[in-house]
């Protein structure tokens, strides 16, 4: 072998050092364990750093949120797919995880009600109590948080510009593994580490990056988290339900997939139209992002779409309202700071302003399903949940079960804090049990081996340039809509891909070597997307995130499941597992309210304007205090940006 | 506003200049326009190139909106977040100067957060988080964390003078540092032992070159000569 092996020994390795790597790292630290956090991207450089920075705390908008409330809110909203166990241990952390945020410097403006953090004015889609925190300056107060968490003591090893290739595992019987460590690439050194570690808590994020430029995420999000876990042997759950953001940018270039608004941002009176201009959704304000992106790709795949293929959000009615019209632009700049600073960079002022449509088409944002684990974020299987892979923890957009068809607005954040709190404190827990383990180095030799062949690879092809092939891919096949003709499409683009793999030219060196970390991160998105199509085919109907365009919707009154795949020596097996229904009375109780706060809506719209004018007026004075303005000039802003001007 | 000639060309020349073990080797590119209006940023750019000719090229970027702080690059030798700079005709695109290149327009930035490691250690107590904190601790959290501001410092620049070539962490400090230390010196919830600590860490970093430094410039407009600066030169009595 060609290459040196750098040893290292610790109880916990986590991978990624967003929301729930950091409160991993730090829970399994201050458990007693000792941590190595890695990332491939600069520490705290994540979704969590670039994030709108909005995070659901139970409570902090009404007195009658409960954790039963709250869990029961999501799970209806995950179209019962959401796991109940899951779903209960996020009601019951919520407000103790975030505070783990502002232990670390996170500080949100305090209500003079509650006195507790300040919830939005509104509650954020599909949310049936306000609970969404927002932050100045977004993401980046949590991206500070998480860093101050690594950094502050000791107590935590962090290294950065590390690739975790794979897991190393051991078998011990009939397909059942046990981690062992992982195999990393250290570009930043040059080197290739072994870890060993009888836990790893998998927090490297989600696979919107398989959609790019169409997506608003990091471009570190190649599905690592998923392709790793799985080739470790670990089940995955919900992988047909992609997040897409409804609201975003398709022009110009530089600013396309960024987001632009939510549901929300429509307020009382915004309604999305086709390009006949014919309204295609109304009371867009209460709706969730999955039904925003499913009227828009409905009407794009019946050819009503806009010239850059999404539909346009018309919110020209909230600003024309004489007396409601100023509050409106107010909410809209502070609902969304950094959004809107999107919006407002890349379109023309007219559009800015809401006096002109803005045209929209749905992002790539999140991955609902992922690692199949139980509350504490471990590993499970079949029936038994003690049959996942032995020491593998997973939290955050890595993990699945919590949201099912669909995630609230605001509630990821908060995810990160709360798995990552519960998986790292059980991964520090289950360490203790393997004091001195023997380590077995032919399992990381045959890994690292596998590079050693790797590097000086002879070829006519790049990686990066198939990535965009991939890219493509995705987004017409496995994108916001589907059909089966088009799934059974990407798997044959996939099983060709996997050929051109070894024809891809791969540099010999070892220090940063891009054309390795290329096609590191290609095999990962080819190995997701191939799980994702298998998830995808075996769910024939439409729910949430998953559309398919040849199937009809399914009914929230039938028998929920989830579908499940996994890698096995030669091929991939999926399944079906049966998810407990909510109490029908319950269901109706949701459907009718959700019905009614929908007709009321479209009601308040049809309505001639000096009433509606004064009834919105009446809201907007009810829900905006007099805190609610914005600063004259907000550090981060274009204004005060050096170099930075408007594009169009 | 002020409107700069409209570039009529379909096409935008620039020059990458690589880092290759320990050499400099520039690659002239011409960027093909998206549409005939486009004014295309830096990394619009380098992600052109890396997909038409280029393709192993390295260079960090994340959000593509100026909020990870990860592609700062030097455009004509100044710091620029790439994601957000537009691009002229002519322009020369290289690894920032101020950090040690590590392949093409990669450089090492781990070397700052560690000079903090272990030094900013835990000061509030769990009783006293719901309080707000002021509009200038604020402005200090809105840092992107894109070292532009390392550009022409001279507290940066000592470390450079040392003798060990590559260390795992900085010695001397830099604006970044500076803010961090003065974020927890203003945050409400630390205790006056915690704030005391970040001012005497300032000093230790080498707080006592900003006295005769005529200031730092932040790529995304933080007031740092007023907001962190000042602040540490007052507290630690070196100014009053
Ligand atoms: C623009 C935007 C706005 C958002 N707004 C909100 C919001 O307001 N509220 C909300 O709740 N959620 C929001 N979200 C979603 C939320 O930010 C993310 O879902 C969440 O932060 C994910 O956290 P995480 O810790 O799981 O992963 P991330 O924060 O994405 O961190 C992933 C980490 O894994 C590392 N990594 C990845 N692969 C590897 C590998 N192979 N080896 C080593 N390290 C690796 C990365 O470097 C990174 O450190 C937003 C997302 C985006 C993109
Ligand atoms: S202070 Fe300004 S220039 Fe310096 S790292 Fe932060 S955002 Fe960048
Ligand atoms: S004021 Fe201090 S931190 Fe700022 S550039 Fe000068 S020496 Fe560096
Ligand atoms: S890519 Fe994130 S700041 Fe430029």
């Amino acid at each position: 072998m060609n290459i040196d092996l750098e040893w290292r020994n610790f109880d916990v390795l986590v991978i990624g050092s967003g929301g729930a790597g950091t409160n991993a790292a730090e829970t399994a630290a201050k458990a007693g364990a000792s941590v190595l956090l890695v990332a491939k991207d600069p520490l705290s450089a994540s979704d969590t750093k670039i994030s709108e920075g909005i995070a659901t705390v139970r409570a902090s908008g009404s007195e009658d949120d409960t954790e039963e409330v709250l869990s029961e809110n999501l799970k209806i909203a995950g179209s019962d797919l959401p796991v109940e166990e899951i779903t209960s241990a996020f009601a019951k952390d919520s407000q103790t995880a975030y505070d783990k945020y502002r232990e670390n410097g996170l500080r949100p403006e305090i209500s003079s009600i509650t006195k507790g953090p300040n919830s939005l004015p509104l509650p954020m889609g599909g949310h049936t109590r306000r609970r969404s925190v927002g932050h100045k300056n977004s993401g980046l107060a949590f991206g500070h948080a998480n860093w101050n968490a690594i950094v502050k003591e000791n107590k935590i090893e962090y290294l950065e510009d590390c690739w975790v290739i794979d897991l190393v595992t051991s078998e011990y019987d009939d397909n059942r593994r046990t981690v062992e460590g992982a195999i990393i690439y250290d570009a930043q050194k040059g080197k290739l580490l072994a870890i060993c570690a009888p836990s790893v808590v998998m927090a490297a994020g989600g696979l919107s990056t398989l959609y790019f430029p169409k997506t608003d995420t990091m471009r570190g999000n190649t599905g690592d988290s998923y392709a790793i876990a799985a080739r470790a042997g670990a089940e995955l759950v919900d992988m047909e339900q992609t997040q897409f953001l409804p609201f975003c940018l398709t022009s110009p270039p530089s600013f396309e997939g960024l987001l632009g608004g939510e549901p929300v941002t429509a307020s009382y009176l915004g309604v999305l139209r086709d390009k006949n201009k014919k309204v295609i959704l109304d009371g867009v304000y209460l709706r969730t992002r999955a039904e925003c992106s499913a009227a828009i790709m409905k009407a794009v795949e019946d050819g009503r779409g806009t010239p850059n293929g999404g539909a346009y959000l018309d919110m020209r009615a909230n600003k024309r309202a004489p007396k409601s019209g100023t509050y409106f632009m107010k909410f809209l700049k502070n609902s969304l700071p950094s959004a809107y600073n999107n919006v407002r960079q890349a379109m023309n002022k007219k559009e800015a302003q809401c006096d002109e449509l803005w045209e929209v088409r749905p992002s790539a944002h999140y991955m609902m399903g992922g690692i199949r684990v139980d509350a504490n974020g471990k590993s499970i299987a079949d029936k038994n949940s003690n049959n996942g892979v032995q020491g593998l923890y997973a939290a955050g957009q890595a993990m699945g079960g919590l949201f099912g068809a669909n995630r609230l607005g605001s509630t990821s954040l908060t995810e990160g804090a709360v798995f990552g709190s519960r998986a790292g404190l059980a991964a520090a827990l289950y360490s203790r049990n393997f004091n001195n383990k023997k380590i077995n180095k032919d399992l990381f030799f045959k890994e690292a081996y596998k590079l050693d062949d790797l590097l000086g690879q002879k070829g006519t092809k790049h990686a990066s340039q198939l990535k965009i092939q991939v890219q493509k891919e995705c987004w017409n096949n496995l994108g916001p809509i589907r059909d089966k003709k088009r799934l059974k499409k990407t798997q044959k683009f996939i099983s060709r891909c996997r050929k051109d793999l070894k024809k891809i030219q791969i540099r010999k060196n070892l220090l940063w070597n891009q054309s390795l970390i290329e096609y590191l991160e290609l095999v990962n998105m080819i190995d997701t997307a191939e799980l994702m199509t298998y998830a995808a085919l075996e769910r024939d109907g439409s729910v949430g995130g998953h559309v398919r365009a040849d199937c009809k919707d399914i009914s929230i009154f039938s028998k929920p499941y989830s579908t499940i795949v996994k890698v096995r020596k030669s091929h991939i097996e999926v399944s079906k597992i049966d998810r407990k229904r909510t109490e029908l009375k319950k269901l109706v109780e949701f459907k009718f309210k959700e019905q009614k706060r929908f007709l009321e809506a479209k009601l308040l719209r049809l309505l001639p304007m000096r009433l509606k004018d004064a009834i919105i007026e009446k809201r907007y004075k009810k829900i905006m205090g007099s805190k609610e303005q914005a600063p004259p000039l907000e550090p981060g802003s274009i204004e005060a940006a050096v170099g930075d001007q408007r594009v169009s | 506003m002020n409107r700069r000639p409209q570039h009529s060309s379909a096409y935008l020349e620039v020059t990458i200049i690589a880092h290759k073990e320990g050499q400099d080797l520039p690659t002239k590119f011409k960027y093909k326009k998206r549409n005939e209006r486009e004014k295309p940023m830096a990394l619009d750019v380098l992600l052109q190139a890396q997909e038409n000719q280029l393709p192993d090229l390295a260079f960090r970027y994340g959000c593509r909106a100026r909020n990870c702080g990860v592609c700062t690059i030097d455009i004509n030798g100044k710091p620029r977040i790439a994601c957000r700079a537009v691009v002229r005709d002519g322009d020369e695109l290289k690894a920032m100067s101020t950090l040690p290149a590590i392949t093409d327009l990669v450089v090492r930035r781990d070397q700052i957060s560690r000079q903090l490691k272990g030094k900013i250690y835990e000061g509030g107590r769990k009783n006293d988080l719901n309080v707000e904190a002021s509009e200038d601790y604020h402005e200090l959290t809105s840092c992107i964390e894109c070292y532009a501001c390392l550009d022409n410092c001279p507290m940066h620049e000592k470390n450079f003078s040392e003798t060990e070539k590559d260390p795992d962490y900085f010695q001397w400090g830099n604006p970044f540092s500076l803010l961090k230390l003065q974020t927890i010196a203003s945050d409400p919830i630390s205790t006056v032992a915690r704030k005391e600590a970040a001012v005497t860490e300032a000093l230790n970093l080498g707080l006592e070159t900003c006295v005769s430094c005529p200031g730092c410039k932040c790529g995304v407009g933080i007031d740092l000569k007023g907001k962190v600066i000042k602040p540490l030169l007052q507290t630690s009595k070196l100014v009053d």
